[in-house]
Formats: C-alpha cells, sequence, structure tokens
C-alpha cells in the first residue's frame, strides 16, 4: 500500500486529475494551433487562409495561457491546500462547482473562437487573447471568460474556506507554506480581476450584446491591463510554488528558508498589479508620470523573483550536498537529472533566469520604444510563460499524474527526452525570436513580408531567422508529442502501489523563524488595495475624463452579427439569473474570505 | 527572522541592480530627453477628424521643422508615402479612424500606438536620406499584415512641397481663345522662386513667378485656336521636377464634334 | 564513464542556448559566424564533450571542462 495523494485523498484526487486534463487538452489543442502559426508566419508551410490566422493565433492564445495555464494551476493548489492542511475539501460538490463553472466557461469561449473557422457560422471572437475594442468578439466569447474567472473566483473561496475551518482548529498555527503561498496569490487575483470584470461585465458584453453603443477603447485596455501583468503572475505563482516547495524535495534536500518565500509571496501579492501600465507605455492618452510610477513598481518587483531564483538554488544546492556533491561546482553532478521531474524544472528555471533579461529591457520605458509589439515581445513570453511555466507543468505532471492516477509514469526517459527536447526547442525559436523583434519584425501578424520594404538583418538573414523559429516550433511540437504519449501511456496503466509517497519539502529555516505579521492576510490586502488604488485612480479618471466613460462614436469591427440579437433576448432571461446565482455564491463566500 | 549572510549580500545586490536600472531610464528620460508618448494632445472624434484633426499631410513649421498628421485605418495609413526632407526635425501627430493600430517605423524607434479617439505624438530626427517602411503592429482585422506604408526621407536639395495643378478646356472651336490656369502652391515657409515652362503645339512660353511661404500663385496662358489649327494638340505645364500635361483639341464646331466624345480629362 | 547518461544529456543540451547565444554575442562584436561554422563548431565541441564524458576514470575529480560545462546550472 503506497501512501500517495489518492490514498490519502481519493475525492480531491478525482478533482485535480480532471482540472490536470483538462489543462492538457488546452495544451494540445494550443500546440497544434502554435505550430500551424509558426509555419504560416515564416512562410515555409501554409495551408490556412491569411485571414484565418488571427483565428488561430486567438485559440493559441486564450487555450495556451487561460485554460491550459489557469486549469493546472488550479489542480495544483487544491492538492496544495488539502496536503498542507492535511485535510480534505469542505464539499466536494462545492468542489466540482467551480470545475463546472470554468469548464463551460472554456467551453463557451471555445466555441466562440473556433466558430470563425465556420463561415456558415455567424459567430466569430478572432480578437486575440486580449480583446481590444473596438474590435468585437461574439458575446458567447465574453460570457465564456466571465464563467472562467467566476469559476477561479468560487475556487479560490473553496481554498480559503479550508483554511478557515482549518484555523479554528489550529488557532495559533501558522499557515503552512504552500497554503500561504495558494491563499496570498488568490488574493491577488481577486485584486487583479476587478479589471477585466468591470471591462466585461460594464462595457464589453452589454456592447457586444448592442445595449451600449460604444465603448471608450482606451479604458477598456487599461482595464484589461490592469488584469494583465498580475496574470503573468498568476500563471508564474503555481510554479513558483512548485520550485519553493517541490523542487528542493526533488533534489534530495529542503527548502533553504521558509520565511522569504514567504516575504516572496507578499510582494508578489502587493506589487503585481499596480505595474499594468508598463503594457501601455506606448499609448498614447496616459501621462509619462503615470508610466514612471508603473516602471518603477516593475523594477521593485524583480526583488522577490531574485529571492526566489537566490532560494531555489540554496535549496538545490542543499540537495545536491546532501547527496554527497562537493566541490563549488562539481555538487552540480550529483544532482538527479535522471529525474525527468526534476531536470525539467532545472532547464525550466535556468531558461526563466535568461527571460529576466529581456524582461527587464520590456521593462525599460523608453527602450520599449525598440521592442514593444515586436516578436521580441513573443520571445520573452514563451520563456516566461511558454517554459518558465509551462515546462516547469509538464515536468511535475510526471510527480503529479501517478499522485492523482495511483499508476506509475509510463516511460521516464521518454519524459526526460521529452524536456530536453522543449529546452532546446525553445531556445531555437525564442532566440531568432528575439533577434527578429530587435529588426522590427512585428508579432501578430500572419504574413511579416511586406512589399514595399524589407528587413535589414545585422547578422544572417531573415531567411535564416525565420528557419530557425520554424525548426524551434517543429521540436517543441514533437516534445508535446512525447507528453502526450506518456501521459496517455500512464492513463492506459494500471494501479501500482509502487508510488513514492505525497508531501512536500521541508524547510531548513522554517516558519517559526518568520516574524507572524507575514501572516497577516488582512494587512497585506489592505496595503495591496491601497497601492494599486494610488497607481490606478489617478490615471482611470483621466482616460474617462479625456474620453468618456462611453468613449468616442465608433463602430464595431467587424459590424454585429445577426446572432447576436436573439443571443442579447436570451440571455437577458436566462443568462442574468445565472450570473446572479454565480455571483451571489461568491458573494456569500467573500466575508469568509476576507475573515 | 534570520537572513544568512550570503542571502544578504545578494538582496542588497539584486536592490542596488534594480535602483540602478531606474536611474538609467530616467537618465534616458531626463539626460538624454527621450519623452514617453503622453497626454498632451487634446482627444478627437474618430468620426470627424476632418474637422478635429484636418487631411493627413505634411506641413513646414519651422527652419527645418515639419509636422506630418498621419491617419491609420483598416488597413492603410495616410498620406502615404509620408514625405520629409533629410536634416530635418519631424514631430509625428497620428490617430486612428476606427480600431486600435500602431504606427511603427522599422528600423527606428518610432513606435507608438494608435488608439481612435486619441492623437499620439514624437518628434524624430532625420539626418540622413534613406527610405522606410511603416507597419501597423498591433493585430487591427483579417488583413492587417496588409497594412503597410513608406516613410522617404529626400535630399534636402530635392525636397519641395509645391503643388502645380492646371484647369483648362479639353476642347476649343477654331477661331476661338482658350486659358490655361496655372495654380502653384508651396507649402513651405519660404518663398519659392521659380519658372513655370508652358508648351503647346511647339510653341513653348516660360513665366517666372515666385510663391511666398504658404500660399499659391496663379498665372494663366492664352492661346488662340487659329495658330493651332484644327486637331489634337499635346501640352504640358512644368513647374521645377512637376508636370502636367493633356491635349486640347482644336475643333471646328463645338457642338458636332461633341456627340463623338473626344474627351481628355485627366 | 564520467558523467551519467543523464547528466550527459543535460550538459549537451545546455549547449544549445550557449552556441546559439554566443553566435549572438559574437556578431555584436562583429564576429559573424555562418550557420554551418556555428554548426560545426557546435560538432568539436559535442565530439570534445562525449570523448571526455566516456573517458575512463581516473580517479583524478578535477576535470576543468566538467566544471565550465556545468558552472552555469
Ligand atoms: C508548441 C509550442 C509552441 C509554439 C510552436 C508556439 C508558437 C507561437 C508563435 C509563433 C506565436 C506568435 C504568433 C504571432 O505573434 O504572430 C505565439 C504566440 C503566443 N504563444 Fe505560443 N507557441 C507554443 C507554446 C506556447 C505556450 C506553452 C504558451 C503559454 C503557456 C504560449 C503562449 C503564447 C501566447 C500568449 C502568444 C501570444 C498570442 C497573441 O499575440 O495574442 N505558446 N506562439
Ligand atoms: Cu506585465
Ligand atoms: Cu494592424
Amino acid at each position: 500500500m503506497s501512501n500517495a495523494y489518492i490514498d490519502k485523498f481519493p475525492a480531491e484526487a478525482k478533482v485535480v486529475k480532471a482540472a490536470f486534463y483538462s489543462s492538457f487538452l488546452a495544451l494540445a489543442l494550443g500546440g497544434v494551433f502554435g505550430v500551424i502559426q509558426t509555419l504560416h508566419r515564416t512562410d515555409i508551410y501554409r495551408f490556412i487562409d491569411s485571414a484565418d490566422y488571427y483565428t488561430v493565433l486567438t485559440a493559441h492564445g486564450v487555450f495556451m495561457v487561460i485554460t491550459f495555464t489557469i486549469f493546472f494551476l488550479v489542480g495544483v493548489f487544491t492538492w496544495a491546500v488539502t496536503t498542507s492542511l492535511d485535510r480534505g475539501v469542505e464539499d466536494i460538490r462545492f468542489t466540482w462547482s467551480w470545475v463546472g463553472l470554468m469548464t463551460i466557461g472554456t467551453v463557451m469561449a471555445g466555441v466562440a473562437i473556433l466558430a470563425g473557422f465556420v463561415d456558415s457560422i455567424d459567430i466569430s471572437a478572432s480578437v486575440l487573447f486580449t480583446f481590444y475594442a473596438p474590435l468585437q468578439a461574439h458575446p458567447l466569447f465574453y460570457l465564456g471568460l466571465v464563467l472562467f474567472v467566476v469559476g477561479t473566483w468560487v475556487a479560490g473561496a473553496d481554498w480559503f474556506r479550508s483554511w478557515w475551518a482549518w484555523k479554528k482548529e489550529n488557532p495559533d498555527a501558522r499557515i503552512p507554506l504552500p497554503t500561504f503561498m495558494v491563499l496570498t496569490t488568490m488574493i491577488m487575483w481577486y485584486i487583479a480581476t476587478m479589471g477585466v470584470a468591470t471591462s466585461i461585465l460594464v462595457f464589453l458584453l452589454p456592447w457586444s450584446l448592442g445595449w451600449i453603443e460604444t465603448v471608450n477603447p482606451l479604458l477598456t485596455r487599461t482595464l484589461f491591463w490592469f488584469f494583465g501583468h498580475p496574470v503573468v503572475y498568476f500563471w508564474l505563482m503555481p510554479a513558483y510554488l512548485l520550485w519553493y516547495t517541490m523542487l528542493p524535495k526533488f533534489a534530495g534536500g529542503k527548502l533553504f528558508s521558509d520565511p522569504l518565500a514567504r516575504v516572496g509571496f507578499v510582494l508578489f501579492l502587493l506589487l503585481s498589479t499596480p505595474v499594468g501600465i508598463h503594457h501601455q507605455y506606448l499609448d498614447p492618452g496616459i501621462a509619462e508620470g503615470f508610466k514612471f510610477i508603473a516602471m518603477t513598481n516593475t523594477m521593485f518587483l524583480l526583488l522577490p523573483s531574485f529571492l526566489t531564483a537566490f532560494t531555489v538554488v540554496a535549496s538545490i544546492e542543499h540537495g545536491a550536498r546532501q547527496r554527497g556533491g562537493t566541490g563549488y561546482f562539481s555538487w552540480l553532478k550529483s544532482l538527479p537529472w535522471r529525474d525527468p521531474v526534476f531536470a525539467g524544472m532545472a532547464l525550466a528555471g535556468l531558461l526563466f533566469a535568461a527571460a529576466g533579461f529581456s524582461g527587464m529591457v520590456n521593462a525599460g520605458m523608453n527602450i520599449n520604444y525598440l521592442v514593444h509589439n515586436s516578436l521580441w515581445v513573443v520571445g520573452h513570453f514563451h520563456l516566461t510563460v511558454g517554459t518558465a511555466v509551462a515546462l516547469t507543468f509538464m515536468a511535475v505532471s510526471y510527480w503529479f499524474i501517478p499522485q492523482v492516477t495511483g499508476k506509475e509514469l509510463w516511460n521516464r526517459s521518454v519524459a526526460l527526452i521529452q524536456v530536453v527536447l522543449w529546452f532546446i526547442g525553445m531556445t531555437f525559436m525564442t532566440n531568432s525570436m528575439h533577434r527578429a523583434g530587435l529588426i522590427g519584425m512585428p508579432r501578430r501578424t500572419a504574413e511579416p513580408q511586406y512589399t514595399g520594404f524589407e528587413f535589414e538583418t545585422a547578422v544572417g538573414s531573415v531567411g535564416e531567422l525565420n528557419a530557425q523559429i520554424a525548426l524551434g516550433g517543429v521540436l517543441l511540437t514533437l516534445s508535446l508529442v512525447l507528453f502526450f504519449a506518456n501521459i496517455i501511456g500512464t492513463a492506459f496503466g494500471s494501479r501500482s502501489d509502487n508510488l513514492p509517497d505525497n508531501g512536500y519539502a521541508e524547510a531548513l529555516s522554517g516558519s517559526d523563524d518568520a516574524p507572524r505579521v507575514l501572516d497577516n492576510l488582512k494587512l497585506w490586502t489592505a496595503i495591496a488595495v491601497v497601492l494599486v488604488i494610488i497607481a490606478y485612480s489617478l490615471p482611470l479618471m483621466s482616460i474617462v475624463d479625456r474620453g468618456g466613460l462611453f468613449g468616442p462614436d465608433i463602430t464595431a469591427f467587424p459590424a454585429n452579427l445577426e446572432s447576436v440579437r436573439f443571443l442579447a433576448f436570451a440571455v437577458e432571461h436566462l443568462g442574468t439569473a445565472a450570473l446572479e446565482s454565480a455571483g451571489t455564491l461568491a458573494w456569500n463566500t467573500l466575508p469568509e474570505v476576507i475573515r | 527572522m534570520n537572513i544568512h549572510t550570503y542571502e544578504k549580500v545578494w538582496l542588497i545586490a539584486a536592490l542596488l541592480l534594480i535602483v540602478g536600472f531606474i536611474a538609467t531610464i530616467t537618465y534616458g528620460s531626463v539626460g538624454l530627453g527621450i519623452a514617453m508618448i503622453d497626454d498632451s494632445e487634446e482627444t478627437v472624434e474618430p468620426s470627424e477628424l476632418d474637422e478635429d484633426f484636418g487631411e493627413p499631410r505634411v506641413e513646414h513649421v519651422g527652419e527645418n521643422e515639419y509636422e506630418a498628421y498621419v491617419i491609420a485605418q483598416t488597413f492603410i495609413f495616410q498620406p502615404d508615402p509620408i514625405e520629409v526632407p533629410a536634416n530635418s526635425k519631424v514631430t509625428f501627430y497620428v490617430t486612428s479612424r476606427d480600431v486600435i493600430h500602431s504606427f511603427s517605423v522599422v528600423g527606428t524607434n518610432i513606435n507608438t500606438m494608435v488608439i481612435p479617439g486619441e492623437v499620439s505624438t514624437m518628434t524624430a530626427e532625420f539626418d540622413e536620406s534613406g527610405e522606410y517602411g511603416i507597419i501597423c503592429n498591433e493585430y487591427c482585422g483579417s488583413f492587417h499584415h496588409t497594412m503597410e506604408g513608406q516613410l522617404h526621407v529626400v535630399p534636402e536639395d530635392e525636397f519641395d512641397m509645391t503643388e502645380l495643378s492646371v484647369e483648362s478646356d479639353d476642347e476649343v472651336e477654331l477661331g476661338n481663345e482658350t486659358t490655361f490656369n496655372v495654380a502653384v502652391e508651396n507649402g513651405m515657409l519660404d518663398d519659392l522662386e521659380t519658372t513655370v515652362t508652358f508648351e503647346i503645339g511647339n510653341e513653348t512660353t516660360e513665366e517666372e513667378i515666385t510663391v511666398s511661404g504658404e500660399s499659391t500663385e496663379e498665372t494663366t496662358f492664352t492661346v488662340d485656336s487659329t495658330e493651332l489649327g484644327e486637331g489634337d494638340h499635346d501640352w504640358t505645364v512644368t513647374v521645377d521636377d512637376y508636370e502636367e500635361s493633356g491635349t486640347l483639341t482644336v475643333v471646328e464646331d463645338l457642338e458636332e464634334e461633341e456627340e463623338n466624345g473626344g474627351n481628355n480629362d485627366e | 564513464m564520467r558523467i551519467s547518461k543523464a547528466g550527459l544529456l543535460v550538459v549537451l543540451a545546455f549547449l544549445a542556448p550557449v552556441l546559439v547565444e554566443l553566435r549572438t554575442v559574437l556578431a555584436w562584436v562583429n564576429i559573424e559566424l555562418s550557420v554551418l561554422e556555428t554548426a560545426i563548431i557546435g560538432g568539436i565541441i559535442i565530439a570534445v564533450i562525449l570523448v571526455w564524458a566516456f573517458l575512463p576514470e581516473n580517479g583524478d575529480e578535477e576535470g576543468a571542462e566538467r566544471d565550465v560545462s556545468n558552472s552555469e546550472l
């Protein structure tokens, strides 16, 4: 009899498994679209119409960074809370309800996007994952996003509920580190999603239903980025959680410092949101001063990541020395490279360091002119979310999937090759993307081959850059194939009694060393809210003052769709009811959350 | 909370680095004067750009100083090409008629979002002549990838903002006189001294004119059809590098010929 | 073998960004390597690492190369 997660929490294991499988499905779809894009925009192989490229890109963006990442997150967080509090969820039906909301939301948004390929269906949402108005999607798309986000809110309430119940039984105990990380991340998420929620519920959804005539494009865009930066930390936080609490264990050691891990997460909570304007450095209508504030906040947001780098490396080194490693660098040899979980996570962290460099360039307000909206940016975030997050998730799946299915991993060697292949593929793809961006090649463009001029490369040729991008894309796709082979192979395997125990890393410097105030979530929430108000109230007021709440008189694009009128009717009668009940659900749990 | 010595060192180093970055960026803004796109322009109504913003155009506003008023819309930039002289300082004003676009001059630091209702402005100096591509790097619809324009920085001595237009009849009755009204517009601030050359048949007439800054000078050439004789006569009006041409038909009886429809409108 | 097979795989993988970025960095100082040249250099380095890895261990812990190739991890 083993001591895996499924043995202790069979009901929760089902939830976690469902979340993981949903996320993998999104990853598979996203991967297919990813390689189509890669081959299309480099003009190596084109089989879709260039006008459909943007439907593909919308699907790639939404499936990858909304569905794949966040479904995986809810799986990890559920595991983290139940494992570290050592108690099951309070009410498994409640838990399934948010899984359901998120799933329905994804299906709705997905249908709206994919219908864009079928001309005979009068539904489309080729607005990319940033959905900047006046580009307009079918209401189904916005509704889907809303349900999805509401699902995550309810999920957060679920975890708060667990913690709250646990606290009653353990009044004086410190919050276990994984739960602490989950809770701070979720508070950040509640604050951040206020931006998109307002944008969609007050403006975009009513507008797509024809209830209001116009929207203020700068306002909805700013509200999007209010959410758009913290969402990148929302993707990253589960990876950080795993680097802090699991990687030391896989390396054979302990977490270097529990208190500093807490400090890191508090800093993320405080600083993730009041920086969103750094995505709008080149937007007209926002004063330079606001951009400057966002820039300084962004730079300080580097601090918790530096902290993480130190703690993670120190913990790994500790692990290596526990395993008999010695010397300045030769301890590296003693690490368990044979273990795909460890190797994948370490390689992901390595590329994340590289991403830090290109990120600093992006953050440099006036250097941003050089790279804004160029392929450089795509190179950057395939290192961050596309590798640091995605590769960590894939690697850790090789540990998680056996834990939640009770089956042994199908093939460890294939798994090791898979993570290495991802690392190499991303190296090729992102290096050339960064370089292409520097010569001005734009992102989000089906055919970056222009008639009036040619891009001038400093070294090599545009053809060479394109070939390198495509090579990377193909290697990544291969890597994905191996990943799914392994997951499917595992899923069809039989139950095993020979699984590693469930658990997470202990700390060298434990929570007793952490000042009590770190666990004061109310305090951190209040400070975070104040910081957001400071950073955002003036810019938002100024934007509304300039352009009006509903903006100038511009028509939506593409012009209003036929089926919208019917849907508007249906939504008015059914949707509001459903939304309301979901809303009340969230509201009812909110007091608990705040408590 | 005890913090390991190495970790303290690391933290301090990280903080120094962060402060260093902020200082560098601040130096870029204050020391080097790299201004950010900001809210200094009034908002405009995208459906009434003619009034709020005017036509897409380039204006000469001071010695070696120009302003380019650019409108982005699905899926073009206007004016196209944008022409400015080398050794000049150009301020771009860019707005959108419909969705969000960008205005990005490839290979330069000129790069801005273009948001309907807002006007982005940025100033650039062009020391040397050259041709640049302009692209939209924000997704703006199904044909976003076709959205491109050109920026031509022409050698200083080849640059002018002269516009030539000619108004004339296509047909004239034998024996009558007809006039060619030539208008020379000078968009520059300085006076333009130039020669208008009018050729018809094998006759050439020249006229020296001075067009003062930001104004238009008109002149007229009168032609006697008897001298030309019946038939088609090609004409050209030339001012510097600009040329207008057409054909004047001299007919015996205007009414009759009308049905054959000899139209030379250009 | 001087290094585990998995360790070798990771070292070789780590070579990919080193080579790719080396080419980019060298271009800044006006040393322009063609794809072929880079591939040849890569091939040589891989061969050297392989030879070193498969050399019988002679009890000497000080493989200078090993330290370097691992150092940035
Ligand atoms: C098979 C692996 C992948 C390939 C080949 C790939 C390829 C690409 C390419 C070529 C683009 C740029 C398209 C353009 O701007 O014209 C892109 C955009 C993007 N990718 Fe990936 N990608 C992959 C995996 C991922 C992963 C794992 C994530 C995140 C978890 C991700 C997130 C994104 C996002 C957010 C965009 C931007 C979408 C937008 O601009 O709206 N990709 N991808
Ligand atoms: Cu950001
Ligand atoms: Cu565009």
